[in-house]
């Protein structure tokens, strides 16, 4: 079980530090793995699972902040990850984004959340839905309120009915007034472009988001036209697996608001006709061996960071032309050509289409109070499309 | 409307979190301590305490110690907001370890709020109070937590099942059991988010108690779609344990394969084998790589190390892997229902659980059906970016294993610029694992490309698994040395100049590759070998080079080509030695001995000449290592010199010299050493030491299969040998210890030293002699010959009676019911043996109550003031505590004025105070404040004189000092009263039935034990002559009640002397004590009891029975410490 969680920022301060058991976990623990990040390089921050003398560390990094958690006993590392996520996530969402300034401002906020989604090292609410309920999330109506009144309290004095339901994502006793639900399909393209120009591998990672607001509990059904084209697929724990098991229909009660009822994977994909590809944008970064560099294109813009990173935004193709991009390399002296090669990175979004060609079939909503307002839409974007060179 | 509202809202909190942070807690963070905390936490204000509890948190998060606020923090616990209750329970659960004793003060408010209306205060009662982890309150949280498994709310439950490994990590024996039986109940819960907390408790409490899980093993299953994410990872886990102490492995499962081999199969004979028609197999479709396959499961089972270890000498069947110990998953329901269960869990979003259910079907399901866990655990590569690393790692065990279920998804391992270098290397790993003829080329196609990556260490990782690729298709070997040989001769002359640090590693591996291919079959590869000798010069990569001579000097006899060119080869190596370096220079002497032996070279003599200067120049060499192999072997070849001469026209007949031995044993022979570096050690999937490659403290393999069976009524199988306990066991040594030690250096900070520093003013009047006529002994246990008979009775009484007779009070309406009845037997009570009751009759007017000093005269300028705590009872109101105030004069002037008032509220910095504990510099005023009655004014108090008031003063908390200002003259002077808990209670007469009565029915958590040392009578001793035997014991007795008597205002019941017992034994004289707190007429008893003979020091042992937890346990402490303090 993890006995420890401290949050760092980009520079290896300790933001705050949360002990979780009684096995106190000393903040020292953050310098050693900040000298050996420094000593090892930056890619130890993309290491998971650390082995330090005296503990387990686990990691997630999320906008520059790193949420450390500590343990000295077996568990599992995966679970520990899943949970670091999910505290990023919620954090992310109460805030509005990470940094360290914002966590610095609602440290108390924080504070409360943790205290709340883990309880001596094992997780305890982490439904997002919940939490809202239990700690409201800073906002501008309690931020003027506290400067006029001098005092509000974010905390809840009830516990969120839905504890205790069958359905612990959802409120128990909702009420909109306008009863709309919305479905997205969110794809990401990944592609890989060898160097000899071959299309490697093509296949869609996508997301169902919903965004519902229903009063009361629904009961929802999405079914989709060809659900045969998924290769694989994971569910939010709101989807009852059995009907999926045998005719492949989503059944489920949703949670509140905004959240993702499904992801999967399509891997041979039919071609699907694209109307506009817009935000294009190609990035790579140049090799170690390039001293310096000029480059320029004939649409859209350049711009080169000291790391060499390189970015050329494109935006929308344009029709008279097809963008390219040249310039000079200056290789490092001795170098007599280049010899590795960097690969691109591609993102682009195509409104309006799915590219995997899934379509829902229909959105069914049982118990319904009044007839909701139903919206469907789609969208594409580049995933891990890379082209080598 | 209200949505727009909502919108703007949103966009302009941005706005301002960006510029202005309004509204935040920015400034508390930083600069939380720019106001002083301490008077903000006493305000009567919710929002000041707030401000004052964030500033605190504010320091912790940045890692200050604001552990010194500990006794303003914990009285706000009272507090009716929740927001300042949640911050300080925040407050309390980071310090209470460091501060045992003040957390303890908290412990009634917890007891409150745990029977509050509002489920959500509950809980956080619970957490709290379960989280400060005290020993003394073990068994307080223990029937918390009992009562708060039974709770009608959910989230109540869940709490509880939390909080028991809290009670677990406390290593208190006496309550294994009832945590054990708590955590069985909530297994039981009909509720699924109780049944995951439950789940974890058990995996940390008792993860081998498995009757707990066979009782409810199908509904456990059936449950566990719908159990909450986190729960359904353990209790997956804890399922599958439970399967295989229950039912051992299965038979056509992957753990059994080795068997297997052996067995051929048995589903070949079996008549229902059509059934499998359902999918097409042959033996191929999953073929095992049983070798390996069999190490996972014994290592799965043994743990690595303890396998490992044994790996060497004993034949290997040595565990479950014996018939006896088979199940089936075709016949097996609780196999079966266990696969069913967990195989929709592959699709949840979370990737642990998928992992876990994954693990459940590699051990268990048969190995056809273990395909199922195969994409779900691709997708998870690809939809769970943060979790890929550890899911490559599990994946990687099961392809090494099981390569047949990921060959045909190769193209799901190809490589993404944007992964992590470690998530490269593990793909290319996998990758080489994996591959089959089929697939080889479109990977080798990729590894081609990253050939060019610009991460070179990465490009080199490319080239080695390259070379593993073609050393396990020996078909592709030669594409692959092609295409590496074709990157050695580019890369080596690409470099020529430039050739940076990286670059080389490249290149080293390149020839390292292709070294490793070759030696699968040097013959057919000699081409390839004088294609890098030839490009030898362009090399400049030191290990390159030596591993390219290695290679000449190992392979100089394959070949015509090879032969041919040695001589100029030598010419060349002996032209550039003297620039090479060490590595390479040693190479370089090494081959000219292979050379010498073994090639078939025409023109022998240009080459001995090569080599003879190469090993002039090596023998001369700077470097000693160079210097001493050539010297050794110029002697070697001093011989082979002439064996080669003569080899030409004779047989080797008569060269069977020692040192030709040698160098053919040296160089001769083309061992075959075992190419395969692999990783042997295999722990359960999912588990953090298959991350980290050991076994982390806490890892437990799986249960020895078939182990358990139903009607075993014990705990654990035999086998299980648990470090982590060992280690958990070492933790709570230490934490106890130190505990042990706060808790008496705390008390007597709080009391004690504070005596030490004020003049304690005993009075010791000569009371002695009358000794004989005080104490009486009384024929109160009467039939002298049926003591036992009588004191048997009465404890045997008292526990029937506490069924029935269990007071209804607050804390019991929620206390469970029946908790008195496990716990009832007092150890006192057994101790009772023939015993004869005296009494001591005006002790009374002995007891003199302990004086204090409040003020000292050249402190007072000449005013001293005294005061004692008197056992008279105010009569203003029961809270209040009597204290006798006596002032005298001791300067040469009257003194006017003289009058003691509560301190106003604003505090002045006392930091010159010479208080000795820290808590007491920042304790400021309360805002329900310890009243004062206000007392007589003095109006006038002339030199020697001396007046006496008494002072009625209620004290807020019975282990604070309460500050006082006495205004004399018009000066004011802060004092400081110190509450003594002993007088905070009042005489409570009773009989010792009604007290033995009384006791039982306060048992188990109401009872408190401790135990110190008396020695006061080694001294009297000391002092007087021999007084006769009997007096002993009665001088005891008295010493000890006085003693108690003049320390607290308690009422003796009666003394216990134990009739047959030895002369100089002590042992079992009882003292029975009892008073009732002022404050709520609760009754407390003390028992002492006497260990030890009268020679030395005694044990005293003094039981505390009493309702009022808290005040029972300082109230007890104050108790010990007086005892052992020896009256001046």
């Amino acid at each position: 079980m993890l006995q420890c969680i401290f949050l760092l920022s980009d520079s290896g301060e300790v933001l705050l530090e949360k002990q979780l058991t009684g096995h106190r976990v000393d903040r020292a623990i953050c310098d050693w793995l900040w000298d050996q990040i420094l000593t090892q390089g930056e890619s130890l921050k993309l290491v998971p699972v650390i082995a330090s003398p005296t503990h387990y560390l686990f990691q997630v990094v999320r906008e520059g902040i790193t949420f450390l958690a500590c343990t000295q006993v077996e568990m599992p590392p995966l679970m520990a990850i899943e949970f670091l996520c999910r505290v990023a996530d919620v954090l992310s969402n109460y805030l509005d984004g990470l940094n360290e300034d914002v966590i610095k401002d609602n440290f108390v906020i924080v504070y409360e959340l943790l205290d709340e989604m883990i309880d001596n090292g094992f997780p305890l609410t982490t439904e997002p839905n919940i939490l809202r309920e239990m700690l409201a999330p800073p906002n501008i109506v309690s931020k003027v309120l506290s400067i006029v009144t001098g005092s509000t309290s974010n905390v809840s004095n009830t516990l969120p009915g839905a504890t205790a339901s069958c359905v612990p994502w959802r409120k128990t006793d909702l009420k909109h007034a306008t009863n709309e639900v919305y479905v997205d399909l969110v794809e990401e393209m990944d592609a890989t472009i060898n160097r000899d120009g071959n299309l490697v591998k093509c296949e869609i990672y996508g997301e169902v988001q919903v965004n519902s607001n229903l009063s009361g509990l629904p009961d929802l059904t999405l079914s989709f036209a060809n659900p045969s084209i998924f290769n694989d697929v994971s569910f939010h724990p709101c989807v009852r697996l059995r009907p999926w098991e045998a005719n492949q229909i989503l059944s489920f009660v949703p949670p509140d608001g905004q959240f993702t009822l499904m992801s999967y994977r399509v891997m041979k994909l039919k071609s699907t006709p694209i109307y506009s590809i817009d935000n294009i944008a190609v990035q790579f970064r140049l090799p170690p061996c390039v001293a310096s560099s000029d480059l320029s294109s004939n649409y859209g813009a350049v711009n080169v960071l000291v790391d060499k990173t390189c970015s050329w935004t494109i935006g929308r193709m344009p029709k008279d032309k097809a963008p390219s991009m040249s310039g000079t390399l200056v290789l490092e002296t001795g170098m007599e050509r280049l010899h590795v090669f960097p690969t691109f990175q591609v993102g682009f979004r195509i409104m309006g289409v799915a590219l995997s060609g899934l379509k829902i079939d229909k959105l069914d909503l049982k118990n319904p109070l009044s007839r909701p307002h139903k919206g469907f839409r789609a969208l594409t974007r580049g995933g891990e499309f890379q082209v080598r060179s | 409307m209200l949505t727009q509202f909502g919108a703007t809202a949103e966009s302009l909190s941005k706005a301002s979190t960006m510029v202005f942070r309004i509204g935040t807690d920015a400034h508390l963070y930083d600069d939380p301590d720019d106001v002083s905390i301490a008077p903000l936490l006493d305000s009567k204000f919710e929002s000041e305490k707030c401000e004052a509890l964030k500033r605190l948190l504010a320091l912790i998060a940045q890692g200050f110690d604001v552990s010194n606020y500990f006794p303003q923090v914990v009285k706000n616990v009272a507090s009716q907001s929740l927001e300042v209750k949640k911050l300080v329970y925040l407050y309390l659960l980071h310090y209470a370890e460091k501060r045992p004793n003040e957390a303890l003060l908290s412990i009634n408010y917890f007891q409150k709020d745990l029977g509050d209306p509002n489920p959500l205060v509950r809980a956080w009662a619970l957490r709290t109070m379960a989280g400060i982890r005290l020993h003394a309150i073990a068994s307080l949280v223990l029937v918390a937590v009992g009562k708060c498994a039974r709770d009608p709310s959910v989230y109540v439950r869940k709490c509880a099942a939390i909080a028991l490994p809290k009670l677990h990590d406390l290593r208190l024996e006496e309550h294994t059991a009832a945590i054990e039986e708590i955590v069985g109940m909530l297994l039981k819960d009909n509720s699924p988010g109780v049944v995951g907390a439950s789940a974890s408790a058990f995996a940390s409490i008792c993860p081998n108690n498995f009757s707990l899980i066979g009782r409810n093993y199908k509904r456990l299953c059936e449950i566990l779609p719908d159990v909450e994410e986190w729960g359904q990872i353990v209790l997956i886990g804890i399922l599958l344990r439970y399967a295989i102490a229950k039912h051992g492995l299965v038979r056509e499962s992957l753990m059994l394969s080795f068997d297997d081999r052996g067995i051929q199969s048995p589903e070949k004979d079996d008549p229902d084998s059509d059934l499998t028609v359902r999918k097409p197999f042959n033996g191929a479709s999953f073929d095992v790589c049983t070798e390996i396959a069999d190490i996972v499961a014994r290592s799965y089972l043994e743990g690595p190390d303890k396998y490992l270890a044994r790996l060497g000498h004993v034949n290997q069947d040595s565990i479950g892997l014996d018939g006896s110990c088979i199940t089936s998953a075709k016949s097996n329901d609780d196999v079966k229902i266990l696969l069913q269960c967990t195989s929709p869990l592959l699709w949840s979003y979370n990737s642990a659980v998928v992992l876990a259910a994954a693990g459940v079907h590699w051990i268990m399901a048969p190995k056809e059906d273990i395909r199922k866990i195969v994409k779900p655990l691709l997708f998870l590569l690809r939809s769970a970016g943060s979790s890929k690393y550890v899911v490559l790692c599990n994946i990687q065990v099961f392809a090494k294993a099981m390569p047949s279920l990921f060959s045909p998804y190769y193209e799901d391992f190809f490589i993404s610029s944007s992964d992590s270098y470690r998530t490269k290397t593990l793909k290319l790993e996998i990758l080489s694992t994996i591959a089959t003829k089929t697939s080889i080329s479109s990977i080798f196609l990729e590894f081609q490309d990253h050939v060019r990556d610009p991460d070179r260490r990465f490009a080199a990782d490319t080239v080695a698994a390259i070379g593993l690729c073609a050393q396990k298709l020996p078909d592709v070997a030669n594409t692959c040395l092609e295409a590496l040989l074709y990157l050695a001769l580019s890369e080596s002359s690409n470099n020529v100049v430039a050739l940076m640090g990286e670059e080389e590693i490249l290149l080293v591996q390149v020839i390292k590759s292709i070294m490793a291919i070759i030696k699968q079959d040097p013959h057919s590869h000699e081409r390839v070998i004088v294609h890098l000798v030839r490009s030898l010069d362009s090399m400049s990569a030191p290990a390159a080079r030596a591993m390219v001579i290695w290679m000449l000097g190992e392979y100089c006899n394959i070949g015509v080509l090879t032969s041919k060119m040695i001589p100029t080869i030598f010419k060349y190596l002996a032209q550039c030695f003297h620039s090479e370096s060490v590595e390479t220079k040693l190479q370089i002497v090494n081959a000219c001995v292979k050379v010498l032996l073994r090639a078939k070279v025409e023109d022998m003599s240009e080459l001995r000449l090569a080599i003879s200067y190469v090993l002039e120049l090596a023998k001369c060499d700077l470097n000693y290592d160079v210097r001493d192999r050539a010297r050794v072997l110029k002697n070697f070849l001093s011989h082979c010199k002439g064996f080669n001469y003569l080899e030409e026209v004779d047989n080797r007949t008569e060269f069977n010299d020692l040192t030709y031995v040698f160098a053919e044993y040296l160089f001769g022979g083309t061992k075959k050493v075992p190419s395969e570096s692999f990783s042997y050690r295999f722990y359960l999937p999912g588990s953090l030491s298959q991350i980290v490659l050991h076994a982390a403290p806490g890892y437990e393999p799986l249960p020895e299969p078939c182990s358990f069976s139903d009607d075993e009524t014990g705990h654990s199988p035999t086998n299980v040998h648990n470090d982590h306990e060992s280690n958990e066991i070492d933790d709570s040594d230490e934490i106890s210890g130190s505990l042990d030690e706060e808790n008496t250096s705390d008390y007597s900070s709080g009391s004690v030293s504070g005596e030490g520093g004020d003049s304690y003013i005993a009075s010791d009047s000569g009371e002695d002699e009358e000794a004989g006529t005080l104490i009486h002994l009384s024929d109160d246990a009467p039939d002298s010959r049926d003591h036992d008979r009588v004191s048997v009775n009465n404890s045997s009484s008292g526990l029937m009676d506490s069924g029935e007779l269990m007071s209804k009070r607050a804390l019991e309406s929620w206390l469970n019911e029946n908790s008195g009845s496990g716990q009832n037997s007092s150890n006192l009570s057994h101790v009772q043996r023939s015993l004869a009751r005296i009494s001591i009759k005006d002790i009374g007017q002995l007891v003199k109550p302990k004086s204090y000093t409040l003020l000292d005269p050249p402190n007072g300028n000449g005013l001293s003031v005294i005061y004692r705590y008197s056992s008279e009872v105010s009569k203003v109101s029961t809270e209040l505590a009597c204290i006798h105030v006596s002032f005298s004069n001791n300067s040469e002037e009257p003194m006017c004025n003289i009058f003691l008032a509560e301190e106003k509220p604003i505090p002045s910095p006392d930091s010159s105070e010479k208080s000795g504990s820290p808590s007491e510099s920042v304790l400021v005023s309360h805002d329900k404040e310890a009243t004062l009655i206000p007392m007589e004014e003095i109006d006038r108090l002339n030199p020697g004189q001396t007046a006496d008031r008494v002072l009625q003063v209620r004290f807020e908390h019975h282990l604070l000092p309460l500050k006082l200002v006495l205004s004399c003259d018009g000066r004011k002077q802060q004092v400081k009263l110190r509450p003594d808990i002993g007088y905070f209670i009042k005489p409570l007469p009773m009989d010792i039935e009604s007290f033995l009565k009384k006791e039982s029915q306060l048992p188990g958590m109401f009872e408190n034990i401790r135990r110190c040392t008396f020695s006061e009578h080694l001294n009297q001793q000391n002092d007087r002559d021999e007084p006769p035997q009997k007096d002993i014991f009665l001088m005891i007795c008295e010493k000890l009640a006085l003693k108690m008597l003049s320390n607290a205002n308690l009422h003796l019941v009666s003394v216990d002397m134990p009739v047959a017992a030895n002369l100089d034994d002590l042992s079992g004289i009882c003292l029975r004590l009892s008073g009732e707190i002022l404050k709520n007429s609760i009754p407390c008893l003390v028992t002492l009891t006497l260990k030890g003979t009268c020679a030395e020091p005694l044990e005293v042992s003094v039981k505390m029975n009493c309702e009022e937890t808290v005040f029972g346990l300082n109230l007890l402490n104050r108790i010990v410490n007086f005892l052992a303090e020896p009256t001046q």
